[in-house]
């Protein structure tokens, strides 16, 4: 079999890298839309004074809602604290997502962790 | 794993960084800008000052940094082609070693905070293209400083949109990638499009 000219080749990954210079700037303008609209999704290393700060809402009602007493320098993640209360991290995040509508805030759904989506 | 280093970051803090930001720079695939993001935010939140934030990251980066290069410069033939496969084979590799002979020291420099996925296979080959280590070491943290800074106060600054703002960044950096090949490949191509017009 014939090599295709080395000309043939060069043109073809100019094409493609043009294609993924505007690919990606697309995707990265579309992210950076997402900043000033949405709210964060809740992830299972994130503690709850770090979803507080997020969702702008008083930490102490976020505690409260797992039956924790409030305290700002527990920065323990909800995976540990699931773990702790012999429950799935699912159900935390439910609670947590109950208490966040509950204090005014509509929520986006809950993204699985990373590497264990469908 | 990249849930266990985040939620290692949220409790720990500062070892956390400093450790991560080591190993990833030696060349273990680990979620650096997002940490970076995040340690932005903790700091937005007071959990954090900025100089330690920025110092721990930039030195954590450097440490990985040399101990990559000295890999390449002194780990012998045998080690960097066991490293070779695991960051993408030898052609990837003698791309950048071709890379860190003619791109030197403004090399390391972009490849520690604009085209960041360069990052660790600079390190080696410029140990392998025995780059001066001196110069090597300026390059590399003046690049790494510019990044830690870059990527912690813009965490802080969007402290509240930390996933948003990592996913926009990441696609920020293939965006500059995939312009510096199509710029590369344009290069390449100039003599025949001249020769055609001739």
């Amino acid at each position: 079999m014939q090599r295709p000219p080395p000309i043939l080749i060069l043109l073809v990954a100019f094409c493609v890298a043009i294609a993924g210079t505007f690919i990606f700037a697309f995707r990265a303008g579309r992210h950076a839309r997402r900043l000033h609209q949405e709210d964060e999704p809740i992830r299972p290393w994130m503690s709850v004074p770090f979803i507080a700060h997020t969702h702008h809402v008083p930490s102490a009602a976020l505690f409260q809602a797992l039956g924790l007493e409030p305290q700002p320098h527990d920065r323990r993640p909800l995976q540990r604290i699931a773990r702790e209360q012999h429950r799935p991290v699912e159900d935390v995040v439910q609670d947590l997502q109950r208490a966040l509508a509950s204090a005014g805030h509509t929520h986006p759904a809950v993204e699985p962790p990373a590497g264990k989506a469908p | 794993m990249r849930e266990q280093i985040l939620a290692a970051l949220a409790q720990y803090g500062a070892p956390a960084l400093f450790a991560v930001t080591a190993i990833a720079s030696i060349g273990v695939p680990l979620p650096v800008s997002l940490l970076l993001i995040v340690t932005g935010s903790l700091v937005a939140q007071g959990v954090m000052p900025m100089w330690l934030a920025i110092a721990l990251a930039c030195g954590g980066s450097v440490m990985g940094d040399q101990i990559g290069y000295a890999i390449g410069r002194y780990g012998g033939a045998a080690l960097v082609s066991r490293f070779s496969g695991m960051l993408g084979g030898p052609e990837r590799m003698a791309k950048a070693e071709a890379h860190a002979r003619r791109w030197g020291g403004p090399g390391v420099f972009l490849s520690r905070w604009l085209v960041t996925p360069l990052g660790s296979l600079i390190n080696f080959t410029s140990g392998i293209a025995e780059y001066p280590w001196m110069r090597f070491l300026m390059w590399d943290v003046l690049g790494e400083a510019l990044g830690a800074i870059l990527y912690i106060l813009l965490g802080r600054i969007f402290s509240d949109r930390v996933l948003a703002l990592d996913a926009a960044m990441g696609d920020f950096t293939w965006m500059m990638l995939a312009l510096l090949a199509a710029v590369a490949l344009g290069w390449m191509l100039w003599p025949y499009v001249r020769r055609t017009r001739g």
